[in-house]
Formats: structure tokens, C-alpha cells, sequence
């Protein structure tokens, strides 16, 4: 079997895509960070007291503090950045979520019997070659399927003659459809 | 294959599916919490190591609090901003690759089907949702190659002769019927 991407049904996943979303995430994890360094910036940034005595109770006392300073900057900054890649993730990855959740309906009609159109994603979707795949098969197995029809047509309009001949006809016919079939396995 | 319902309900866009996205939105958030909490560890025992430090010292050439810490405070950030990202980076390069891989592996198994050979297993990697999508396509492959054996076997036991012309010709039309429903 061939590999996907070498049958000349371009990439699964197209470079652009992978790169967008890793520059994405560069801006988002930049953002974030720099969320953080404004926080931690205004906690730190209070004037220490003119004298000698003050700036060093100031230091001193500032450890108490420094501690839930931190975990509250840092707790905002996850939150925050969490939020920011979630929607992120959700917003990018649904080209690629978007289709599978697709064909797994499209199999679902199929297994259920129901008529089976042709699958198509959207244009910036990613995943074309499992569409193309899907239809490729889908397309197979109704061209056998008229094929074998035909097959019986024919040897029915022999019924047009004696029986017999009708008969044997359809057994000939019977034959080279079970024939056909066998290259199914 | 069941029977044909009468109006197949037309697939939707939908932009969030949890089991597909879920699991890579609680990743980013699992990094992004180790590297948070890292950073929180590293920059409270530093700060308080250098907080100490400038009391002690004695010559107070600073204004703020921020001014003695800036240097290391900014080197952390950027500590922090490498970690997360090039962590991240890492979860996409190894989400891209297993897509490629499950889903390669779901093109293959359908060419193959074209092909006529409906029995091999899709064999997606073990991956949640993709095992998950493997199994719907092989259940699909499966259901499309018993109906393909059941016309076979009638085909074969028809064409063998020894029947009544009536049933003979019942059994024909039958037969036919079944053909249509393959791939409607």
C-alpha cells in the first residue's frame, strides 16, 4: 500500500497549519508572559521609604507578603493562559476535528444503510485525502454494483426467448457475478 | 447493512468536539500549570534569598523593590516563556504526527477497500479517538464485506442450479434487491 501523502493527494496536514498554529501559541505564551511581568511589575514597583531604617523594614517585611503575591500573579497568569490556549485549541484544531467528527457521521449513515453522498470538506480543512478516500471506495463499490446489475440485466432479456436459454443465461450470469465478487475478501 | 432510512439527517459543522479537542486542551493546561508552578518555586526562593540580601547589605541604591529584582525577575519570565512554548510546541509536533499516523493509517485502510480487500484491520495507533474512528471504519468494512459474501454464497448457490423456476426466479429478484443495497 501507498503512503498517503505519496499518492498525490497532498500533505494530510498542510505545513501551513502546523506553523500557524505554533506561532499562534507563540503569541498567545508571549501574551501570557507578559501578563504576568505587568503584575508582578506593579506589585514590586511601590517606592521603598526615603531613610535607612524604612528600607530596611520595608525588605524585611516585603518576604511575608512576597510569597501570596506570587502564587495570586501566578494563578491569574495559568487562568488566563489556559483560557487564551483553550479557545486557541478549540478554534484551530476544529479543521482537524471537524472532518474526522464528519466521516464518523458519514460512516454511521453508511453502516445504517441510509443513501451515501459524496463527502467534501470545507476549504481550510485540513485531512482532504480521508474524503477522497471515503469517496474513492464509496465510488468502487457502486460501480460494481451497477456492474453486476447490468451483468443480470442482460442475461434477463434472454428470458425473451425460451426458457431454457433464459435459464442458462442467468446461471452465466449468476457465475460472473460470484466471480466478480470473489475479489472482495 | 439495515434498512435504508427514509431521510438520513444531514452532518452539521461543529467547531468544538470534546472528545477530540478535550484531551489536547487539558494537556496545554497541564503544562502550562507544571511550568507556572516551577516558575512560582524558583522565583519565591530567589526572591527571598535576594530580598534578604539587599536588607542586609546595607547601601540602598534602588527605589523599589522591582529595581533589585528586575534582572532575575525578567530572566525567569523568559525561563518561563521557553518552557511553556517549546513544551508546547512539542504536545503540536507529537499531536501532528499522531493525526498523520491515525488518520494515514485510515486513508490506507480505505484505498484498500477500493481495492477489495476489506478484511485487514485499519490498525490506527492506540490513541483515544482515533482507535475509536479505526473501529468505525472496519465495523463499516466488515458490515460492506458480509453483504458481499452473503451475495456471493446465494450467487454461487443459484448459479449451481437444481432449483424450481419459480424459486429460482424469487431468489433472482431477491438477490438483485440485495445488490441495490450495497453502497446506496
Amino acid at each position: 500500500m501507498s503512503s498517503p501523502e505519496a499518492a498525490g493527494n497532498g500533505p494530510l496536514i498542510q505545513r501551513g497549519y502546523v506553523l500557524g498554529l505554533l506561532l499562534r501559541l507563540f503569541v498567545n505564551f508571549a501574551g501570557g508572559v507578559g501578563i504576568l511581568f505587568v503584575i508582578l511589575y506593579f506589585a514590586l514597583s511601590r517606592p521603598l521609604p526615603g531613610d535607612y531604617a524604612g528600607v530596611f523594614l520595608a525588605l524585611r517585611n516585603l518576604s511575608p507578603f512576597l510569597r501570596p503575591i506570587l502564587a495570586v500573579s501566578v494563578l491569574v497568569y495559568a487562568l488566563l493562559a489556559c483560557g487564551s490556549t483553550s479557545a486557541l485549541c478549540v478554534y484551530v484544531l476544529h479543521k482537524v476535528a471537524g472532518p474526522l467528527y464528519r466521516m464518523e457521521m458519514v460512516l454511521d449513515q453508511y453502516r445504517s444503510g441510509a443513501p451515501t453522498r459524496t463527502v467534501s470538506f470545507r476549504s481550510d480543512d485540513q485531512i482532504h485525502a480521508l474524503a477522497q478516500a471515503f469517496n474513492q471506495w464509496i465510488g468502487t463499490l457502486r460501480r460494481d454494483r451497477q456492474r453486476w446489475l447490468a451483468t443480470m440485466g442482460d442475461a434477463e432479456r434472454h428470458c425473451l426467448q425460451d426458457a431454457a436459454t433464459c435459464r442458462a443465461e442467468m446461471e452465466e450470469a449468476l457465475r460472473r457475478v460470484a466471480g466478480d465478487l470473489a475479489r472482495y475478501h | 447493512m439495515r434498512n435504508p432510512s427514509p431521510q438520513a439527517p444531514r452532518p452539521r459543522t461543529r467547531y468544538a468536539t470534546p472528545r477530540f479537542q478535550g484531551p489536547a486542551v487539558l494537556a496545554f493546561a497541564v503544562i502550562i500549570a507544571i511550568w507556572g508552578a516551577i516558575f512560582w518555586k524558583l522565583v519565591d526562593g530567589e526572591f527571598q534569598r535576594v530580598f534578604l540580601h539587599a536588607a542586609i547589605r546595607g547601601h540602598y541604591t534602588f527605589n523599589s523593590a522591582y529595581d533589585i529584582v528586575r534582572n532575575l525577575l525578567v530572566f525567569h519570565l523568559a525561563g518561563l516563556f521557553v518552557g511553556v512554548f517549546l513544551t508546547g510546541s512539542l504536545l503540536v509536533l507529537f499531536l501532528v504526527a499522531a493525526t498523520k499516523h491515525g488518520i494515514g493509517k485510515a486513508v490506507e485502510s480505505m484505498r484498500a477497500s477500493a481495492d477489495g480487500n476489506l478484511s485487514t484491520p485499519t490498525g490506527t495507533c492506540p490513541i483515544g479517538e482515533f482507535e475509536r474512528f479505526g473501529e468505525k471504519i472496519d465495523a463499516a468494512r466488515s458490515d460492506t464485506l458480509v453483504s458481499i459474501l452473503k451475495i456471493r454464497s446465494e450467487a454461487a448457490a443459484l448459479a449451481a442450479g437444481g432449483i424450481s423456476p419459480e424459486e429460482f426466479r424469487l431468489r433472482w429478484d431477491e438477490l438483485k434487491q440485495r445488490i441495490r443495497g450495497i453502497a446506496p
